[in-house]
């Protein structure tokens, strides 16, 4: 059961408890997370998941996959190096204490 | 489960007269969200679910709201296909097709082509002065660009904007008007062969395009399914987006500090495009049936029951979206529920995001001079006096007469 932290653009902080082996995005919804849209339901092929790992954190979470990084290219916020889609981030208890910041924007 | 075809119990039922849902559904809608966001509605033979967050949360839910739909005149229309399947069929046969949709495929490999069919169409009719942009531009141009993505070389446009049409209307056959069905049988049999021609093509040289995709899927697809799914491609990829691009374009005609603001940004555009398919949705509902009882807006719904998902009226949900009966490009961005939400998020979104706010639009309006509507071709802010706005399931201009400077 890793927990998560979402900053959001209001400069607030969002902490959800996960379950091991759903993916991030699913995380954000169930917690109510503003701001993480996720119009397609996890399947990368909207943008609207977008989040930024926290630095620190990056190499930990690794690279985007081969969609996603296509997809990144056409996110409504700026893409950044560790701009990831949260549909594609596959939670374990390794990821406890992930930080992500939410962007402004995802549509 | 067997579909249920009356009102689930407690379910408030509301009369509403198709005609007048065709011609302005936006009042009746407001009236709905206010006091009935779950009704059932006899004329349309379903719950209507017209709240933003209702529809989001059933959206949000497919094990529950399923797109398997019992007497579904898509069904018919076309025979099974990915729109009417649930996961992990859904995902298998969206996963084969899909490619060729993605952002970088549009811009990498078809977005050249596009920019020249417009270019094409607009030498056609730029020395004449006056035309209708939705028959003379806008239909050719996205029916042309969606035989190229599908890979059907064999068919021209004007077969494409007929067979779209064709199934449109069997889809919509309520009546069960026997000359509708032979049409749209007529089309479907010649997508049918066109698809099994390209198939074989493009088994022995592959070229980037939604059959060649199909046939070359990691996870095999049956050509039956290949043509299929063409055929619903077809059936909703021509009037979306040249609904999108008529709205659009008839709505800047009538704000200049609007239009004026894309002409000089051309990142505008892209607000142009996401606002107008919030303010008049080209897809204005679509069904869904319960695989278990449910409870939703106040109501609980018996398992079997049919729901339409009215997401028109979620995006003029006043709760979410201030002063929604206004087309604002400034408007706070809140997301629209236009292309559907969850597995189903409409595939062709970024094809039609590209050829129209990046390449429809702004050569529309750099080329032809002086555009402006025809006399009399106005209406108001809400839509509802346009004479040729029309439809509730699918809804958008059926002309855009305009005039211009003539070139030579
Ligand atoms: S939810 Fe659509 S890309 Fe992640």
């Amino acid at each position: 059961m890793p927990t998560v932290i979402f900053q959001l653009p209001d400069g607030t902080e969002r902490k959800v408890i996960a379950v091991s082996g759903t993916v991030l995005m699913q995380a954000a919804v169930s917690g109510g997370v503003a701001g993480i849209v996720a119009e397609c339901g996890g399947n990368a092929s909207c943008a609207t998941c977008h989040v930024y790992v926290d630095s620190a954190q990056a190499e930990l979470v690794g690279p985007p996959n081969d969609v996603e990084d296509e997809m990144l290219d056409f996110t409504a916020a700026e893409r950044r190096p560790t701009s990831r889609l949260s549909c594609q981030i596959h939670l374990s208890d390794a990821l406890d204490g992930l930080v992500v910041h939410v962007p402004e924007e995802q549509v | 489960m067997s579909a249920l075809t009356t009102a689930a119990p407690g379910a408030p039922v509301v009369e509403l007269d198709l005609a007048e849902l065709r011609r302005d559904p936006y009042p009746a809608y407001a009236e709905l969200r206010r006091t009935a966001p779950l009704a059932w509605v006899p004329s349309v033979g379903r719950h209507l679910l017209t709240r933003y967050d209702d529809i989001v949360h059933a959206e949000k839910l497919p094990e529950v709201f399923s797109s398997r739909e019992e007497g579904s005149l898509l069904l018919r229309t076309v025979g099974p296909n990915m729109l009417r399947e649930d996961d992990p069929d859904h995902r298998r046969l969206r996963a084969a097709a899909e490619p060729p949709t993605r952002p970088r495929q549009v811009r990498d490999q078809w977005a050249a082509a596009f920019e020249r069919t417009a270019h094409k169409l607009l030498d056609r009719i730029a020395g004449r002065g006056e035309g209708d942009l939705i028959r003379d531009f806008a239909e050719p141009l996205v029916a042309a660009n969606l035989a190229l993505v599908l890979g059907l070389r064999n068919a021209s446009a004007d077969d494409i904007a007929d067979w779209s049409r064709a199934m449109m209307d069997g889809n919509s056959n309520y009546a069960d008007d026997p000359d509708i069905w032979l049409r749209a049988e007529r089309a479907t049999r010649a997508i049918e062969e066109a698809v099994a021609e390209m198939a074989e093509v493009t088994r022995r040289e592959p070229d980037g395009s939604v059959i060649s995709s199909m046939v070359h899927a990691a996870d095999p697809v049956e050509l039956a399914e290949i043509q299929n799914n063409v055929k619903v491609i077809i059936g909703g990829g021509v009037n979306e987006p040249r609904d999108v691009f008529g709205v659009g374009a008839w709505a800047l005609l009538q704000r200049p500090d609007a239009l004026d603001r894309a002409l000089k940004d051309p990142s505008a555009w892209k607000r142009v495009f996401e606002e107008t398919a919030r303010w008049i949705s080209p897809i204005g509902m679509y069904p869904r049936q319960l695989t278990q009882d449910y409870e939703i807006a106040g109501v609980t719904l018996p398992a079997g029951s049919r729901v339409a998902l009215v997401i028109a009226s979620g995006n003029r949900d006043e709760s979410v979206f201030e002063r929604a009966d206004e087309f604002d490009l400034d408007r706070p961005h809140r997301p629209h529920l236009a292309f559907g939400g969850g597995p189903h998020f409409c595939m062709g979104a970024w094809v039609a995001r590209h050829e129209v706010s990046a390449i429809a639009w702004p050569l529309v309006f750099s080329r032809l001079k002086g555009l402006r509507l025809d006399d009399g071709a106005t209406a108001s802010d809400s839509g509802s006096a346009a004479g040729s706005l029309d439809g509730w399931v699918f809804r958008g201009l059926t002309s855009l007469d305009v005039t211009w400077q003539a070139t030579a």
